[in-house]
């Protein structure tokens, strides 16, 4: 790929990349903070948005450094043994980079997400902390369950804030948060094309502004995106159409170094990609917005911790189909139990699809250099050479 | 189904060693008649299993702190190939093949050993083929997620039992639910019934079981320790593979009896007690022995495992047996672990230090554990509030490559010389 068909398209894209190079302690966070609004850290794709966004607060993803650096304090909190994305995260709690949070919740998701909690809570307290049992099963007695999760978690929040999370507010953020979606959906969708006008990096960079910046001003942001690339006249060629899987991931170099070599990255399997947007909360009269969120969240394109493990499965196969990928790219952070043990079912299911996979071992915020891209670069070779 | 090659089913040969344990013990006059009982246990587990076939019976594997009151009360015979996994690197000294086994399975090096040992015995038929595969969530997202691998590997059917991080009463109900559904799933795969009054029996004897466990924790107070240095790996084994079985029952009566005599005579596990150890976490199998040797040598012996004798509180109801077969699980040792590690959980960690008057802690860090080794650093900050020193060593529980004898002997003797500095 040459380097102009790397560049980004023009403006909004400084938005996005200005959230993303000052995160934590983003501007848009810190003057909300300045104005009273609590800002509510999360971590997991199970918390539901919409609940923290309707309490009056701003949602934040709590996440990692998203580039190679040293984990020492994290590690020494942590041990080396745990995922490099828990010990990246809790490093910048111990740091106070997420100084100004008035609160911290997560999902008892896996072992990595459990333990976070458990340490931030003790080691960076918050005036609120909260743990939801998540269960990992998508039977009607299961929703039910996560919906007294949820109701829970909106009890504790309107307990702590003084406020009432009323019907209205929360109709109010599905759909700020559906119309989010639509707009990834839409953003995702011109990946389709032979020669997207937005390439894997660049949507990165927007995915990880998405749940750093307010709704409100982000869907502007994307709107703007979605003009800019209508216009825009870039196009992105690879010699392999490419999907990321696996672990979380926030590093959009590790994308870049993927695209520099050839890989047209065209859609992810990941919880900080699609499994985040996928799916919009489905309301209708009958069923309390609440009720509609519980299920959403639930039953949300899933992470490999769920069973079975069939049902991520043929979501992948899906986007296969759907953006014509060639190869997959299953990137999978040391430690991360859930993806490897699923890793020996997923390399069969597509070996049998007749999709090539190539698994690498990563730490998080991984650039992707020497031996990855070796590697990567022998993955796509062969891609290329199939295409013949 | 993917079995690559054959080898010797290892239930045969655990039994053996167990045998020849038995014949030891019953020549030994200084052997404790629960040990005797113990032997017998593990003899007539690995019996049943290696038989299980012939006698036509149907083999559940399942993985740790799962239900296996549920088997017992259905007539099914039930196969812990972690523990059995263990025995292996106990008795025998022997794992490796079952590592690379697993590895040949496509489990990486981010899978505890355990889990690839499980996976690797089952493929090459190191174990009794299971007619179902059951699972749980309980632990770690391991336990979670071997289950589907487990079933391709065995061609076998399985079950996933959920149950719930917490403990609310809308958590209670689901897991109540959830193993109702098992034991329908056990009794279409099975063509057996549950028989509920057996099971009413089984929890009536699981409940005499958790309170001897709980009267046992409360001799060990004493000073000097009447229990051997390594001998809480007995009781959790006996909690592992023998819930609610008379023959637990009886183990832990004589146990609990040997140990009020040894209490009220003022008899000690070692000759002469020196240090009063808390021991987090499962230690590496395959040196028992060797420890069990090193600590009588320096007069130290495990006075407390927070995590895997201290019960939590309640009685078990033979009348909602279903109910109380979900709340052992939540008043479980282990659960303290798998739970939200609260204030209160940390909280009472310090308390048994108090308790059983600790000299220090040794927190057998597993390297395939993150689950276990991510609150390495509360614990300590914990204990050292008290001023209980803690001793981290890292190691497998099953694999000796990670660290050896010398290591381990070098690293528990500067400890004991650590202790003996404070004094």
């Amino acid at each position: 790929m040459s380097v102009d068909k790397i560049k980004a398209p023009p403006s909004v894209m400084e938005r996005f990349r200005e959230a993303n190079s000052t995160f934590p302690k983003s501007p848009e966070i810190l003057s909300a903070k300045k104005q009273g609004q609590s800002v509510m850290g999360w971590v997991c794709t199970y918390v539901p948005e919409e609940l923290l966004h309707a309490a009056g607060a701003l949602p934040v993803r709590i996440s990692g450094y998203a580039r190679e650096t040293d984990l020492q304090d994290g590690t020494a909190y942590f041990y080396v043994n745990n995922c490099s994305f828990a010990r990246s995260c809790l490093q910048l709690g111990l740091r106070g980079e997420y100084e100004y949070l008035d609160g911290f919740v997560a999902g008892s998701t896996c072992d990595a997400a459990r333990r976070l909690f458990d340490l931030w809570r003790n080691y960076v307290p918050m005036p609120f902390s909260h743990v939801m049992t998540v269960p990992r099963k998508y039977s009607e007695r299961a929703h039910d369950l996560y919906f007294t999760q949820v109701l829970e978690l909106k009890t504790g929040l309107e307990a702590h804030l003084g406020v009432e999370i009323t019907n209205d507010a929360l109709m109010k953020s599905i759909a700020l948060h559906n119309e989010s979606r639509s707009l990834l959906r839409a953003l995702n969708d011109l990946r389709k094309l032979d020669e997207p006008p937005i390439n894997g990096s660049q949507t990165m960079e927007v995915l990880n502004a998405s749940s750093r910046m307010p709704k409100e001003s982000f869907n502007d942001c994307l709107r703007g995106l979605l003009r800019d690339l209508e216009r825009s006249k870039l196009r992105h060629k690879g010699k392999a159409r490419i999907m990321i899987a696996g672990s979380a991931l926030n590093n959009a170099e590790f994308i870049q170094s993927i695209e520099r070599i050839g890989g047209l990255v065209v859609t992810d399997e990941l919880c900080t990609g699609t499994r985040y947007w996928a799916d919009p909360v489905a309301v209708d009269d009958h069923q309390e917005p609440l009720k509609a969120i519980a299920r959403r969240y639930l039953n949300n394109f899933p992470c490999a911790r769920m069973y079975p493990s069939d049902e991520r499965f043929q979501r992948m196969l899906q986007l296969i189909r759907e953006f014509r990928v060639e190869g997959v790219i299953s990137q999978t952070i040391r430690y991360c139990s859930p993806y490897s043990n699923d890793l020996p079912l997923l390399s069969d299911l597509l070996s049998r699809n007749g999709t090539p996979m190539l698994s690498l071992d990563v730490e998080y915020g991984t650039s992707g250099s020497g031996q990855i891209l070796t590697r990567v670069q022998a993955f796509l070779e062969m891609l290329e050479a199939r295409r013949k | 189904m993917t079995i690559t090659a054959k080898a010797p089913d290892r239930i045969d040969a655990i039994l053996r060693a167990c045998r020849l344990m038995l014949r030891m013990n019953r020549a030994s006059p200084d052997a404790r008649k629960s040990e005797v009982l113990y032997y017998q246990m593990l003899i007539d587990y690995c019996t049943q299993l290696a038989t299980a076939r012939q006698n036509g019976k149907f083999i559940a594997a399942h993985t740790v702190f799962f239900p296996s009151e549920i088997f017992y009360a259905m007539d099914i015979v039930p196969l812990h190939p972690e523990t059995t996994s263990w025995m292996t690197a106990l008795f025998l000294g022997q794992y490796a093949d079952l590592l690379a086994a697993g590895a040949e399975q496509g489990l990486g090096s981010e899978i505890c050993s355990p889990h690839r040992g499980l996976a690797g015995a089952l493929s090459i038929g190191a174990l009794p083929h299971p007619n179902a595969v059951l699972w749980s969530n309980m632990v770690c997202d391991n336990t979670a997620k071997c289950g589907e691998l487990l079933m391709k590997i065995t061609g076998s059917p399985g079950f996933l039992l959920d149950r719930p991080f917490q403990r609310s009463e809308e958590e209670m109900k689901y897991f109540v639910e959830e193993l109702r559904d098992m034991v329908a799933f056990l009794e279409a795969q099975s063509g057996l019934k549950m028989d509920w009054g057996k099971l009413s029996e089984t929890v009536h004897q699981m409940d005499e079981q958790i309170e001897l466990f709980r009267e046992i924790n409360r001799l060990r107070e004493a000073v000097p320790s009447p229990f051997s240095p390594q001998g809480f790996l007995e009781l959790v084994t006996v909690d592992y593979l023998f819930p609610g079985r008379p023959e637990a029952t009886e183990y832990l009566r004589t146990l609990r009896d040997e140990l009020a005599a040894a209490v009220a005579e003022h008899i000690g596990a070692v000759p002469k007690e020196r240090y009063r150890l808390m021991t987090l976490f499962m230690p590496p199998m395959y040196l028992i022995g060797f420890l069990e040797k090193l600590l009588r040598e320096y007069g130290a012996v495990s006075t407390t495992e927070p995590f895997f004798c201290n019960w939590g509180e309640g009685r078990l109801d033979p009348d909602k047996p279903l109910e109380s077969v979900a709340r052992k699980s939540y008043m479980l040792p282990e659960a303290h672990m798998f739970g939200p590690m609260s204030k209160k959980a940390v909280g009472e960690i310090v308390e048994s230090a108090k308790r059983y008057k600790v000299d220090g802690a040794i927190y057998y860090a597993d390297v395939g554990c993150r689950h276990t080794c991510a609150v390495i650093k509360l614990f300590k900050d914990a204990l050292s509030d008290v001023d209980v020193p803690v001793l981290t060593i890292d190691c497998d529980v099953v694999d000796p490559t990670v660290i050896s004898e010398e290591e381990i002997r070098e690293k528990l003797e500067r400890f004991f010389e650590l202790m003996d500095d404070r004094r």
